[in-house]
């Protein structure tokens, strides 16, 4: 008896130390997840005290609304896009900068830099050199631009421009760190064997990159995926739907239009397409990793 | 230097300035007058002139967004730092199936897209009256950052040899004992990370605080800005100046702590 609380006094502290994160995490994240998941089966307007269960009406309307088919064509085009550009760049930068250049570390910091300014800010400066500042400076060479956040058929381009902007930095550190993980003894050798910058760079170094490739897509592609205040600040979905993204019409549905329980719906189906995204991607590049 | 060597540092230098440009534009916007942009887009202006961030400072309210933001800020980061070292420690160190359950937990929410999560935590603030409030908001990102934060303490802490631990117990420690005399100090590594990482997402997060920091009293600098400029879209060298003021508080920290940044990133990878 006298053992067994010994033991119970012991293991309290441990409890004791997860409570505060357990409370924090059941308040911020559990409870939300499990009573918005209650939401999306019913009516509710986001207002109002009543609300009625309807069962999977708003899962079967979602399947039929065509502008929830648009906004995830949208949001994959813009965000495999994205994922793509991003990490060819940066890897691209991070060869460079690796071991390579003079300045490189202020290099490193100019190409970060981007990535620590607010959404709000990138947006409204973008916006700003869109319409005025490239244009003037595209007019001392005769061409004539105008902003392509207001062209139907390019608003989806200048987000991804604005999005690579900020985006590089973080994929560019993690991969330095990659490549920072090479041993110098296998380049070394791949060299004397006769192989040239390219080569060593296919068959060397980038198969040992694999787990800073999976790493990347992976929180590039899942992160472009829930892509909000950018085009909130920016176009706001316009001009008419052409920027209009899961994320942004998530909460349109839920607040602008008081369809609280059909935007519920709505999020719960993302958060589905985004386990699935995980899951299968990682499947995927995990097996094409190799052992060190 | 050899041919390819000159090439590529052309080439990133090249882009080095393509990177810096957009922020060159809304430096010289913030310096000029509406007049001097009109005459001349690109010139230099004249003289160093400050009006704009005068009068930006005048009319934004930005001391009370900056006090805002960096109130929310440390707070949250604290909670933070403080709830995941806690249950990072008691996980790595109770390799038991309840708290490799707990561990699971928190892995899985942060799989949970803040879309999910935004509507009942809106709901759920309102009944309990935690909108426009500074702790309101700082619970919800301690709740949303403890997850990664306790995936990075556990695994910092799986990696600390116990002996110097067991050796405090046979004389006697206490466990919260042994945790603030001897695990703390060894934690300030990952704490640095946990600490920047967190700071730099909540300093500039947007969605959150346009949900529960609506009232002007309590809008942080990037929802301070989001307002700010859609106010002044016809004054622009004023808003410009806004801008940059709101750039200069986030830029010096990343300048200062940009280390810490970089290996916390690095380590992140590495983690996930």
């Amino acid at each position: 008896m006298a053992q067994w609380k010994r033991n119970l006094r012991g293991e309290m502290w441990y409890l004791l130390f997860l409570l505060p994160g357990v409370l924090l995490f059941v308040m911020a994240v559990l409870v939300p997840l499990v009573t918005g998941a209650r939401y999306s089966f019913t009516d509710w307007d986001g207002i109002s005290p009543k609300l009625h269960y309807t069962g999977w009406e708003n899962y079967a309307n979602a399947f039929r609304d065509s502008d929830v088919w648009d906004a995830l064509g949208n949001t994959f085009r813009y965000a495999i896009v994205v994922t793509i550009i991003v990490n060819i760049l940066s890897l691209f930068l991070a060869l460079l900068l690796d071991n390579y250049l003079k300045f490189r570390n202020g290099f490193r910091t100019i190409f970060f830099l981007p990535g620590v300014i607010s959404t709000v800010l990138s947006g409204f400066i973008w916006s700003y050199n869109y319409s005025q500042g490239f244009p003037n400076l595209l007019r001392h060479f005769g061409l004539d631009v105008t902003s392509p956040l207001g062209n139907p058929d390019y608003a989806m381009l200048g987000l991804v421009i604005i999005a690579v902007w900020q985006g590089v930095g973080s994929p560019m550190i993690i991969y330095i760190a990659g490549l920072q993980g090479v041993p110098g003894e296998l380049i070394e050798s791949a060299r004397m064997d006769g192989a040239g910058a390219l080569r060593i760079f296919r068959s060397v170094k980038l198969p040992l990159l694999a787990p800073s490739v999976t790493i990347n897509l992976l929180l590039v592609l899942t992160g472009s995926l829930k892509v909000f205040d950018l085009v909130y600040v920016t176009t706001n979905g316009g001009p008419g739907f052409a920027t209009e993204v899961i994320a942004t019409s998530i909460y349109k549905t839920s607040f602008a239009n008081y369809k609280a329980g059909y935007g519920m719906a709505l999020s719960m189906i993302f958060f589905l397409i985004l386990v699935i995204v995980t899951i299968v991607q990682v499947a995927v590049f995990r097996r094409r990793e190799v052992e060190m | 230097m050899r041919p390819t060597r000159v090439l590529a540092f052309a080439f990133v230098a090249l882009l080095a300035i393509v990177f810096l440009f957009p922020l060159y534009v809304a430096l010289l916007m913030s310096l000029k007058t509406a007049q001097q942009t009109f005459q001349s887009f690109y010139a230099l202006p004249p003289g160093l002139n400050l009006s704009n961030f005068v009068s930006a400072w005048q009319t934004s309210h930005y001391p009370t967004a900056i006090v805002n933001s960096l109130i929310v800020t440390a707070i949250s980061v604290a909670l933070i730092v403080f709830a995941s070292a806690l249950a990072g420690y008691a996980i790595a160190r109770r390799n038991k199936p309840f708290y490799n359950l707990i561990f699971v937990l928190f892995l899985s929410g942060m799989m949970v897209p803040f879309q999910v999560t935004m509507l009942p935590l809106y709901k759920l603030g309102k009944s309990l009256h935690l909108i426009n409030t500074h702790w309101g908001i700082t619970l919800v990102y301690g709740g949303m950052g403890v997850q990664m934060g306790v995936l990075f303490y556990t695994g910092f802490v799986k990696g600390i040899s116990r002996e110097i631990e067991e050796a405090a117990r046979i004389d006697g420690c206490s466990t919260p004992g042994i945790f603030a005399r001897i695990v703390l100090p060894l934690l300030k590594p990952v704490t640095a990370t946990v600490l920047v990482l967190n700071a730099l997402y909540i300093w500039n997060d947007f969605l959150l605080p346009l949900l529960y920091l609506q009232d002007k009293q309590y809008r942080t600098i990037p929802l301070q800005q989001y307002f700010f400029f859609g106010q002044y879209s016809s004054d622009l060298n004023l808003a410009f100046a806004y801008a940059v003021m709101g750039m200069i508080p986030i830029v010096a920290f990343f300048l200062f702590m940009q280390r810490f940044i970089i290996k916390g990133i690095a380590a992140g990878a590495v983690k996930g």
